[in-house]
């Protein structure tokens, strides 16, 4: 990985964001209306950890609306522009671009969360208070790092393909449900639930509602470190597996001289 | 034939693409072509749309890999992979049209941008990219938008942006086309600059002045395949045996255009001058062509019919045929 490539990619990505103004209703709009539907839903239950739970939830969905935004976005922008090509020629790596890409993805999901509590505590005046706070913020960021790691893998996986914005919005409803960020995953049906076992954002998202709320069990049935564990692990994997196939993508695109079609 | 002085060799040149529609053969884009580039000079390969031009600069700029065939560029072979990748810090590649840029940011942050993708030193980028800005007379518009550029402007970037790197090799695909008379001069002025400054450019084009004025060597292709080759006046010698004749007629000679063409030759109005019809047509030697020609334009009321030197493009026209566009 070229570092110089993913500051590049990171710089990239945060100019686009500030000078196209499109980018408002993943990093904003969305999260906002994720959090007044689920503020709703609850009513006047503003004092209980069900409501934390719900912008907790809101919170989630638009943090993973705007990476798949972000993934989904980058590469199909790419084509169009025709700059595909232009950093295909270039000696780094698309690996590497899609990385600071996607940590800039990150670091407006945080923004995200922030927008959330904003909205809950001024708008309908929800008692957030936060049980281990430091942890929580902790368990956010690895969430969010895994979040980014799912997004990294669509990204790649949409190199190729020039319909990557209609396929993420067939990938956005599963991740809400399958996450435990919508509902529990204990409501699911058992064989749905091996899919939320190996998506890296189910454990992170266990972990933040555990350091969020007082006494709240485990979606899991398992520890706190076992949550970090698998997040780490699946999330890394993801990153690997990424890897490979940006690799793959790439070569089979030299191949077929498909870069230029939009 | 793979010296040190050469920058660029390619042996019997193969891509093919896969035909979408199943059953149907497969399209050749390039059909097994073969030249040098000598270092330093200006190439130029041209030929009509669907030749097969871009399709070989892509190869050799390793953003397509060959279907057979070889090619070393800089001594390095485009079909491996390993090679490719070390390749791409001594080449670069402008593709000719408005896209291939960051329409949201500006000029200068496009520059940085991919001066980080090739490394270049954080200390020498601010003085590289000005040096860049002043070559192609954009230092004024450095921050604005590249989307609020014009197309002249965005085409100067785009230049600039493959300069980024220094390249040993650089591939202009149809730098002027689309572009004003006066910015195309720019561009050229540009182009024979680098040249001298050493790099080794390779220049696609339609514009067979802009070929003449620029390159020190070319190949003309037409369906995938070398149909002429050489300087300026090598391609035009080798079309030696054929006449090239201008008849000035009254009246529109469609009748006798059409007859010409239908014994193969490529003839056509070229221009319409003072109200006369200005017809050229290459045909060839020993036929009494004068003689014969002139009869079969007299209807049309001949003023004029004269032998004339070929040039560039009645060589272009004959060697690609009815190809050409």
């Amino acid at each position: 990985m070229n570092h110089r490539a993913v500051v590049a990619g990171f710089k990239q990505q945060k100019i686009q964001f500030f000078s196209d103004p499109q980018w408002i209703i993943p990093s904003l709009v969305s999260p906002f209306l994720f959090t007044m539907v689920m503020l709703f839903l609850y009513g006047d239950d503003v004092d209980g950890p069900i409501v934390l739970q719900a912008v907790l939830g809101g919170g989630v969905l638009g943090m993973w609306a705007n990476t798949l935004f972000a993934s989904s976005f980058t590469i199909s922008y790419d084509r169009m522009n025709g700059t595909l090509e232009s950093i295909m020629v270039a000696p780094s790596s698309i690996y590497s671009i899609l990385i600071g890409r996607s940590l800039w993805s990150t670091a407006i999901g945080l923004v995200n969360a922030v927008v959330v509590f904003v909205i809950a505590e001024v708008m309908f005046d929800a008692d957030l208070t936060l049980a281990n706070p430091v942890l929580f913020f902790v368990m956010l960021i690895l969430t969010l790092f895994s979040l980014a790691s799912v997004g990294m893998l669509i990204a790649t996986a949409f190199i190729r393909t020039r319909m990557g914005r209609v396929l993420s919005t067939i990938a956005e409803y599963p991740i809400y449900v399958l996450s435990g960020a919508l509902v529990p995953i204990t409501v699911l049906p058992e064989g749905l639930r091996v899919f939320s076992y190996v998506l890296a954002p189910a454990w992170g998202i266990d972990a933040v509602k555990r350091a969020a709320i007082d006494g709240c069990e485990s979606m899991f049935g398992v520890s706190m470190a076992v949550d970090v564990a698998l997040l780490l692990a699946l999330s890394s994997l993801l990153l690997a597996v990424a890897y490979v196939v940006t690799r793959r993508v790439e070569r089979r695109m030299l191949e077929t001289g498909s870069a230029t079609r939009y | 034939m793979n010296g040190p002085e050469h920058a660029i060799v390619v042996e019997d040149l193969v891509r093919t693409f896969k035909s979408f529609m199943s059953g149907s053969p497969e399209k050749v884009a390039v059909g097994g072509i073969s030249f040098e580039v000598k270092k330093g000079e200006i190439f130029g390969i041209l030929g009509p749309n669907g030749a097969g031009k871009t399709t070989t600069i892509k190869m050799l700029s390793g953003l397509l890999t060959p279907t057979s065939g070889k090619a070393m560029v800089l001594g390095m072979d485009v079909s491996d992979e390993k090679s490719v990748r070390s390749l791409r810090r001594r080449i670069n590649i402008v593709a000719g049209g408005e896209r291939g840029l960051y329409y949201r940011l500006s000029g200068r942050q496009n520059l940085e941008f991919f001066s980080d993708l090739y490394g270049i030193p954080k200390k020498e980028q601010k003085t590289l990219i000005n040096g860049l800005l002043e070559l192609v007379d954009l230092a004024d518009a450095a921050e604005v938008k590249v989307e609020n550029y014009s197309r002249g402007m965005k085409q100067r970037i785009h230049i600039a942006r493959a300069l980024i790197n220094s390249p040993e090799i650089l591939y202009l695909d149809e730098p002027t086309i689309g572009l004003d008379p006066e910015i195309s001069r720019g561009i050229r002025g540009l182009v024979r600059k680098l040249s001298d400054g050493g790099a080794t450019v390779i220049l696609t084009t339609h514009y067979m002045f802009e070929a003449e004025e620029l390159c020190d060597h070319m190949i003309i292709v037409s369906h995938g395949k070398v149909v002429g080759r050489g300087t300026v006046i090598e391609i035009k010698d080798s079309i030696a045996d054929v006449s090239c004749i201008k008849v000035v007629t009254e009246a529109d000679p469609a009748v006798a255009v059409a007859a010409l063409r239908a014994e193969g030759l490529e003839a056509g109005v070229d221009a319409l001058l003072n109200g006369r019809f200005v017809t050229k047509f290459a045909a060839r030697k020993g036929d009494d062509a004068l003689g014969s020609y002139e009869g079969l334009f007299a209807p049309f009321r001949v003023k004029s019919i004269g032998i004339e030197e070929p040039t560039l493009e009645d060589a272009y026209l004959t060697l690609v045929g009815g190809d050409a566009e």
